[in-house]
């Protein structure tokens, strides 16, 4: 069963020590600490060494996702300062020079975007993204690849054309103004046609913007989405 | 439309095909570059009149890339997200601006409206898929391109047409009693037939309708523009069996089949119904017969767009009655070329050394 964890950003915006707070004695082993907004790097950096991330076999960091050219050096090197075994997840619109990320190497995993954006939504761009920054890793937001494409051969797509990156999963639903919610039974359908192309080691960060009451419920949908690729013998059958 | 950069930098299968055989069809080329600088012509004005939710779509010889003089502007708006009043008024302003760079859109009124997914999407068969839901959804895959900076409304469309049309399909993934599932989309292509023959009667529709007038320039079209569409749709659904399209899909498992499938018709309809045709004969570019069946089917296909681009002719045979007809020596001239053509598309499907012989007459006919 693949690893299963939060963002703090879900579960408390803006408050990565309430988010915790939340996750402590959930049985969950993996978690992204979330600082979208530039003001909240600096803050979430001065407090990693107070946070208890014990329970963590895996943790990444959700870099800013959105900065001006003038302000990049500085997150870069804001960033360097992160423990070098978290992942750091990145937007790659978000990005204006893709030389200045080069030496955080596969330590990076690239989002696909949903379709506000411009690029980085499909396999096509996000080739182009990965030929800039060729030793970056791949997080793939399950929502925005099917608010993209709602036949999950997008979807598709990206696990067969970037098995060799994927390292994290991004899970939960997006309504048309492309804000979080939590899983439906129709997303649990779709996620699932595909969750059989994803590495049993690879996390599925929640996304689903919840309370802490409905955490278990939440976390319960997601492990029905990571068991369906044991359950269903339909994929080996040979066209 | 493949009017960005990226899309105008691959060259284009009729290209390759032209070197193959040094063939040179000027009228093919001269209508595509048409095409291309007028579609960038409407990008330009449509700049900032789509989003995410929306994509203006062109119809005819503009998505067909064969555009000449007497080329219509058959474009569509369409809406797939939140119902929401501003879509009338994007419409309003997006007429406004393609009234003055385009004759305006037929009289059957399908175009110059809005468009939106649901209907396209959810009525197929049934009493409620109408002659118009039905030209727009099989237009979206056969002849249909958007323009203008957003064209991801229309790709999800497009997908999920497939989508449906591939899933609902039970022989694509069961498997049969001997022998492997097949391959080729029996409910899409029995949708196009169905569009196909709702074409050839509308034809005698019209003639009723307007008592002869425009006769013998539709009859031509019907006989070549109109038949390639139908024929390179068949062609894409005939393309699904791996040993048409000459990729190996051994190791494919039943449930990746429908993403496959979904995948390689989207290749094919993002290609014109010519370029369907290129890339068929240059993948089976070792068949003598086909290879010379290529070079007859694009000489009359550059023949017959040259008759178009001809002003007076065209003018001349849309004004030209039926009792006329037989006499018209143009008129004999351009029946000779829709002849020649449908002898061409004969010897494609039907043709006993054709790959596609047997697919024609056990799916494409019966």
């Amino acid at each position: 069963m693949n690893p299963i964890g939060f963002s703090t950003g879900a579960l408390a915006l803006g408050d990565f020590r309430l988010a915790l707070e939340y996750l402590r004695g959930k049985p969950l082993t993996a978690v992204e600490l979330s600082a979208l907004r530039v003001s909240e790097l600096p803050l979430l950096l001065k407090a990693v060494p107070s946070l208890d991330l014990n329970q963590f076999n895996y943790i990444a960091l959700h870099a800013p996702s959105s900065f001006s050219a003038t302000e990049e050096p500085e997150i870069v090197r804001l960033l360097t300062r992160f423990p070098d075994d978290w992942k750091i997840v990145l937007h790659p619109d978000a990005v204006h020079d893709s030389v200045q990320w080069l030496p955080f190497g596969h330590r990076l995993a690239l989002e696909n975007m949903d379709r506000r954006k411009l690029d980085g939504r499909s396999v096509e761009e996000m080739s182009r993204c990965f030929s800039l920054m060729p030793e970056a890793q791949f997080c793939l937001d399950l929502a925005h690849a099917q608010q993209w494409d709602t036949t999950m051969t997008e979807a598709y797509l990206f696990l067969r054309s970037f098995s060799n990156r994927i390292c994290q999963i991004h899970i939960s639903q997006l309504d048309s103004a492309s804000h979080h919610y939590p899983l439906s039974e129709g997303s649990i359908r779709a996620f699932s046609e595909v969750a059989w192309l994803i590495p049993e080691d690879v996390p599925f960060i929640i996304e689903s913007r919840v309370s802490s009451s409905e955490m278990d419920g939440e976390i319960a949908k997601v492990r029905k989405i990571a068991s369906s690729a044991a359950r269903d013998a339909y994929q080996a059958i040979p066209a | 439309m493949r009017s960005n950069v990226i899309f105008d930098q691959i060259r284009s299968p009729i290209d390759e095909l032209s070197e193959r055989l040094q063939a040179v069809w000027p009228r093919i080329s001269t209508a595509k570059h048409a095409a291309v600088e007028k579609v960038a012509e409407l990008d330009e004005a449509l700049a900032g009149e789509t989003s995410a939710d929306t994509s203006v779509v062109v119809y005819g010889s503009l998505a067909r890339e064969e555009f000449t003089q007497g080329s219509d502007l058959d474009w569509t708006l369409l809406v797939d997200g939140q119902a929401n009043p501003q879509h009338q008024k994007d419409l309003l302003s997006i007429r406004e601006k393609l009234a003055s760079l385009g004759k305006a859109h037929g009289r059957e009124k399908t175009f110059g409206k809005l468009t939106f997914s649901h209907p396209i999407l959810h009525m197929i068969g049934g009493e409620d898929d109408t002659n118009a839901n039905t030209t727009r959804r099989v237009l979206f895959l056969l002849e249909a391109s958007p323009i203008g900076k957003h064209r991801e409304a229309f790709m999800r469309v497009r997908k999920n047409i497939l989508h449906r049309y591939l899933t609902e399909d039970h022989g694509l993934t069961r498997k049969a009693d001997k022998g492997s599932a097949r391959w080729i989309p029996l409910f899409l292509l029995n949708d196009m037939a169905r569009y196909w023959r709702t074409m050839t009667v509308d034809f005698a529709y019209k003639q009723w309708d307007r008592g002869n007038e425009g006769y013998a320039l539709r009859s031509l079209k019907l006989g070549v523009s109109r038949k390639l569409i139908y024929a390179s749709g068949l062609l894409s659904c005939f393309w699904c069996d791996p040993l048409i399209s000459k990729e190996d899909h051994r190791q494919t498992s039943q449930m990746e089949k429908i993403y496959i499938l979904n995948q390689k018709l989207n290749e094919m309809f993002l290609l014109t119904p010519l370029e369907r045709f290129a890339r068929f004969f240059l993948t089976h570019v070792e068949s003598r017969y086909l290879i010379s069946t290529a070079g007859r089917f694009f000489k009359t296909y550059d023949d017959f767009l040259g008759l178009l681009e001809d002003g007076d002719v065209r003018s001349h045979l849309e004004s030209l009655s039926s009792d006329e007809m037989d006499e018209d020596p143009e008129f004999r001239a351009a029946r000779a070329i829709r002849t020649r053509f449908e002898g061409a598309v004969r010897e494609i499907f039907l043709g006993t050394d054709s790959p596609l012989h047997q697919h024609t007459l056990s799916r494409g006919v019966f």
